[in-house]
């Protein structure tokens, strides 16, 4: 309590401080809890699909107009929207990305492929067998060797380029020591014929999010090859027994491996990522994505996009021990190279 | 003017419940900090930077070139109608006006987006299509054809014998064409007759039986050399397939199209050219035939022949020549006006030949 003091005592001058600053502390106390109380931690998606839609329609206009020259400007405005739309302790996610790096990552992939399709063309003109063997041969093994490059490429641009409350993302992976990972992944794949894929996977997943920062925070995954494999191996042998129907307890369970096994570090404590997707759920979204594409002739797309991740964030949780008001800023990583994730693109491969 | 914003300062994610007030000159946010500490923080209009994509009821932007970034997101609906009304640099105008009347510009929106297409199908992509058929070096328009061949004769077997007679009397006939003509007989029971671009044409045995006149057959050369001299195959090719192509690249399916491309060599053979294209043919045909001294006559009988032939059964060479009647009219009548020949014996010889062999 603070009372007036007369002019010379210090005691009671000293007393009052501590009374005003127990106050303020009390009032900023008070103030965090009440701020942690109504916060949040689940994510939401908040787009609408009308206003999706018209964004959507609006870029494939341009795109055609342009013969397919706007397109990276698009892609970013769309993706724009997406994380715009995603919200997390009343605050939404944004993308920095600009339409220019993107289409400068596009012209480099294009170069690149425009050179090795004229070289594959050429040898196989030249009708001559071992020029066309060896061409075909450089033409696989470019793709296999550029893969992990775009996987890094990709993640680190996104990183980079990603950020929620003004702070941002970070990749700090190394492209070597990933591009290793990779090939030691595919060819323990293809020397198993396909059975060491689950681990391969798990493996680079784990790699990436291992070196996957928001500020301060880190990331980390720590499922295993072994349940991802069980997941696959039930799948291919009940989907044939169920006629299919399988699928939707395939695809939860996809989901939870993914998202329960992730988790986000915050000074030394460990927050978990939860999902309570059921198999019904699935369903109904699928079921109800599928009609909806099949009687509007794709005109429905950009309202499914909005439903399917409206329904993915929707069953997204973070544990409440997240204290979304206390990330500290790191250090950027202004990584402006598009090309990774411009190739992904082109193979038709995206990152969630 | 001031509004209700949240600040995030970019060095923590501490959301800071602030006030802008705008100004031309600047803009100032004010909050407390966590001491309860009034702070006051003032941007330029110029630098701050439109952070996301119009999003309905929210407003967001950056501000500074360099890290760390700050930044203020507001619903403030106030603020909204504010930047919408006097920032162009942040906001964008067309997109206000789409999201105004919704229902209107997403059908507005599709209407174009169908527009374009149809445009694109039926107009854009057969012009451009054609215009590069056309252009196509020569080189290229036989290794092309050559490569077509390859694939189609796998199946075919052909009378080497005949094939030989026949282009010895293509070879007679004065024909000056850019490209080199290769003729091959097929056995088969098919009435069927292609040309191939680059300038290889296979006749069919059954159809080549038929067949009762040098006339006729040089109505059927003079009519195949013409879709070949005027690359009607590639151009018919680049027209179907451009569209093909078109749909897959819009649904990015590059692979799709190299797919269609390759499996659908087979159709080459049997590909359906326009009405005008057939006439176009007919009369280049019917100068070919003239420049021969042929008698004009060989192109409605090969006509007749081939309309009789349609109440037995439907080859498909007829079912792809659509209105048979008015093209032996036509021809009929071009012919009429064709003043007295005389024997080509030259190519009669060479006929009979070929009928010993078949």
């Amino acid at each position: 309590m603070v009372v007036k003091c007369t002019e010379n005592n210090d005691t009671c001058k000293t007393r009052n401080k501590i009374a005003l600053l127990n106050v303020t502390t009390k009032i900023e106390f008070m103030e965090i809890i009440s701020e942690r109380s109504t916060q949040k931690t689940s994510l939401k998606y908040l787009g609408g699909g009308t206003e999706f839609a018209i964004i959507f329609f609006k870029n494939i206009i341009l795109t055609l107009l342009s013969l397919g020259l706007y397109y990276p400007w698009a892609k970013v405005e769309m993706l724009k929207y997406h994380y715009q739309s995603t919200e997390l302790d009343q605050a939404r996610f944004s993308f920095h990305a600009t339409g220019k790096e993107v289409f400068r990552g596009f012209i480099k992939i294009y170069v690149i492929f425009i050179l090795l399709y004229g070289f594959l063309f050429y040898a196989l003109q030249t009708q001559n067998q071992v020029m066309m063997v060896s061409a075909i041969g450089i033409f696989y093994l470019f793709i296999i060797l550029i893969v992990p490059f775009a996987i890094h490429g990709a993640v680190r641009y996104r990183s980079s380029r990603s950020s929620w409350k003004g702070i941002h993302f970070k990749y700090l992976g190394d492209r070597t020591e990933f591009f290793w990972l990779y090939m030691k992944g595919v060819l323990l794949t293809i020397l198993t014929l396909g059975i060491y894929g689950a681990w391969f996977q798990v493996d680079m997943r784990k790699y990436i999010f291992s070196h996957l920062r928001f500020g301060n925070l880190s990331f980390n995954f720590k499922g295993e090859g072994a349940d991802l494999f069980v997941i696959n191996l039930k799948f291919i042998i009940l989907f044939y027994l169920t006629l299919g129907i399988y699928s939707f307890w395939f695809y939860r369970n996809l989901v939870r491996f993914y998202v329960d096994n992730t988790s986000i570090t915050q000074n030394g404590k460990e927050v978990k990522f939860k999902t309570n997707m059921q198999a019904g759920d699935v369903f109904e979204l699928l079921f109800i994505n599928g009609l909806l594409i099949v009687f509007t002739l794709g005109i429905a797309t950009p309202w499914v996009t909005v439903r399917t991740l409206n329904f993915f964030f929707r069953f997204l949780e973070i544990e409440d021990d997240l204290d979304t008001n206390a990330i500290q800023q790191a250090s950027y990583d202004d990584y402006d190279d598009a090309a990774g994730d411009d190739l992904l693109d082109f193979f038709d491969f995206d990152l969630l | 003017m001031s509004f209700d914003v949240h600040f995030f300062d970019g060095k923590t994610s501490r959301t800071h419940k602030a006030r802008v007030t705008t100004s031309s000159v600047n803009w100032k946010i004010a909050y407390t900090d966590e001491g309860s500490i009034p702070i006051e923080i003032s941007w330029n209009p110029q630098k701050v930077k439109k952070a996301d994509v119009y999003t309905k009821g929210l407003v967001s932007f950056t501000y500074g070139d360099s890290f760390p970034f700050q930044k203020i997101e507001s619903s403030d609906e106030d603020f909204i109608n504010y930047i919408h009304n006097s920032h162009e640099h942040l906001s964008s105008s067309i997109d206000i006006l789409l999201h105004k009347s919704k229902g209107k510009s997403i059908v507005f929106l599709l209407l174009g987006i169908v527009g374009i297409g149809l445009l694109s199908y039926f107009y854009i992509i057969p012009t451009v299509a054609t215009g590069f058929a056309s252009t196509l070096s020569e080189k290229n328009v036989i290794d092309f054809g050559d490569y077509v061949f390859r694939v189609i004769t796998t199946d075919l077997e052909m009378n080497e014998e005949a094939s030989k007679k026949l282009q010895i009397f293509v070879d007679e006939m004065d024909i000056n064409g850019t490209f080199p003509l290769e003729v091959f007989v097929a056995e088969s029971d098919e009435m069927n007759a292609f040309a191939l671009s680059g300038g290889k044409i296979v006749v069919f045995s059954s159809l080549l039986e038929k067949i009762k006149t040098k006339e006729q057959l040089s109505a059927l050369i003079g009519h195949e050399v013409s879709h070949i001299e005027n690359r009607h195959v590639l151009k018919n090719i680049a027209r179907n397939f451009g569209g093909t192509i078109f749909v897959s690249v819009l649904f990015g399916d590059i692979n799709g199209a190299t797919t269609v491309l390759m499996d659908n060599v087979h159709l080459f053979s049997q590909l359906s050219f326009t009405r005008s294209l057939e006439k176009e043919a007919d009369i280049f045909g019917l100068d070919i035939m003239r420049e021969n001294k042929l008698d004009l006559n060989g192109m409605p009988e090969l006509f007749e022949i081939l309309k009789k032939e349609i109440a037995v059964d439907v080859p498909t060479y007829l079912s792809n020549h659509p209105m048979l009647k008015d093209r032996i009219e036509y021809t009929k009548k071009i012919a009429s006006e064709q003043e007295k020949v005389s024997e080509n014996e030259v190519l009669e010889f060479k006929w009979q030949a070929i009928k010993e062999a078949i």
